[in-house]
């Protein structure tokens, strides 16, 4: 996937609104986005309704983009902000029903996988903050460099080493990593 | 220079990086529509912003219309309590003034276009 590809593609979807240009952005990277907000949300269902708002999100802000970096990590940006964005939508709704005397439907809330095998990834995932979560999963699946993940998450470059460094330490502290199922 | 370093230090790994990072490694998902229900949800959202300015422009003149037909009245009404000379004397002071009227239309009907057409 070359970044000259996708800076014209993007230039295309942008000057032209070219929506079959920005059809192929969408299937060039569609895979990380969603496995990125898998691992982010624990629900596949929701990842890909949350992908999809990204990609919405991705179109309308798509001349935002300038060039300066790779396209996956302003897209990984919209995605996590588009995740924060929706948890904090949830939230305010829980209060609502809480406030109104309802007591919120846990099923619907759950992020863990029932029917799904929870893998040892889903388990080192689930010792991790939100914020850890999202900048390991930038970082060890997604492949960003710390640059790009500053960039994504509006954090300094030190702050998102010192994150990764303390995500690190939480998973060696509670798992011993030697032995694992791929995630 | 620096900014140089710092990749290589980022790309220097240890065994627990490269541990890690196969098992945050997840098998590409295959598209199964999806880009396709992504291009569909947008191609709708283009054209819904495309009509929702002329529907909202054909509702609010089909709301306005009679409240507007009786203002058109009234004022028609007014217009003949006004002096013929005075109209007349407004008309040949300014030269060509149906001309600057009409000019004032049609730049304030274009600049509404140019900004339609622009959003």
């Amino acid at each position: 996937m070359s970044a000259s590809a996708d800076n014209e593609l993007v230039a295309r979807a942008v000057s032209g609104q070219d929506t079959a240009a920005f059809g192929e952005l969408v299937r060039r990277h569609q895979s990380h986005v969603r496995n990125f907000l898998r691992k982010l949300a624990g629900d596949y269902a929701l990842a890909d309704d949350l992908a999809q708002d990204c990609f919405m999100h991705a179109w309308d802000k798509l001349q935002t983009y300038s060039g300066r970096g790779s396209f996956i990590g302003w897209l990984l940006k919209v995605a996590y902000t588009t995740f924060l964005q929706s948890k904090r939508k949830s939230r305010r709704y829980a209060q609502i029903l809480e406030s109104a005397g309802h007591v919120a439907d846990q099923e619907s809330r759950s992020t863990v996988l029932p029917t799904e095998e929870v893998t040892d990834l889903d388990k080192y995932l689930a010792v991790l903050s939100e914020e850890e979560r999202a900048i390991m999963v930038m970082s060890y699946a997604c492949g960003l460099s710390h640059r790009e993940i500053g960039d994504a998450t509006d954090m300094p470059v030190g702050t998102v080493k010192s994150v990764i460094f303390r995500g690190k330490q939480k998973i060696r502290n509670s798992f011993d990593i030697k032995d694992h199922k791929h995630g | 220079m620096t900014s140089k370093i710092i990749n290589m230090a980022e790309k220097i790994k240890d065994a627990e990086d490269r541990l890690l990072e196969a098992m945050f490694d997840s098998k590409p998902l295959a598209d199964d529509g999806f880009s396709a229900r992504v291009v569909q949800k947008v191609n709708r959202q283009i054209w819904f912003r495309r009509l929702t300015l002329p529907v909202a422009a054909l509702i609010g003149g089909a709301i306005a219309f009679k409240p507007l037909a009786g203002l058109v009245t009234a004022l028609a009404n007014f217009s003949s309590l006004i002096p013929q000379d005075l109209v007349s004397g407004a008309a040949s002071s300014i030269p060509q003034f149906q001309t600057v009227v009409l000019g004032a239309i049609l730049l304030a009907v274009g600049l509404l276009s140019m900004r339609l057409l622009e959003e």
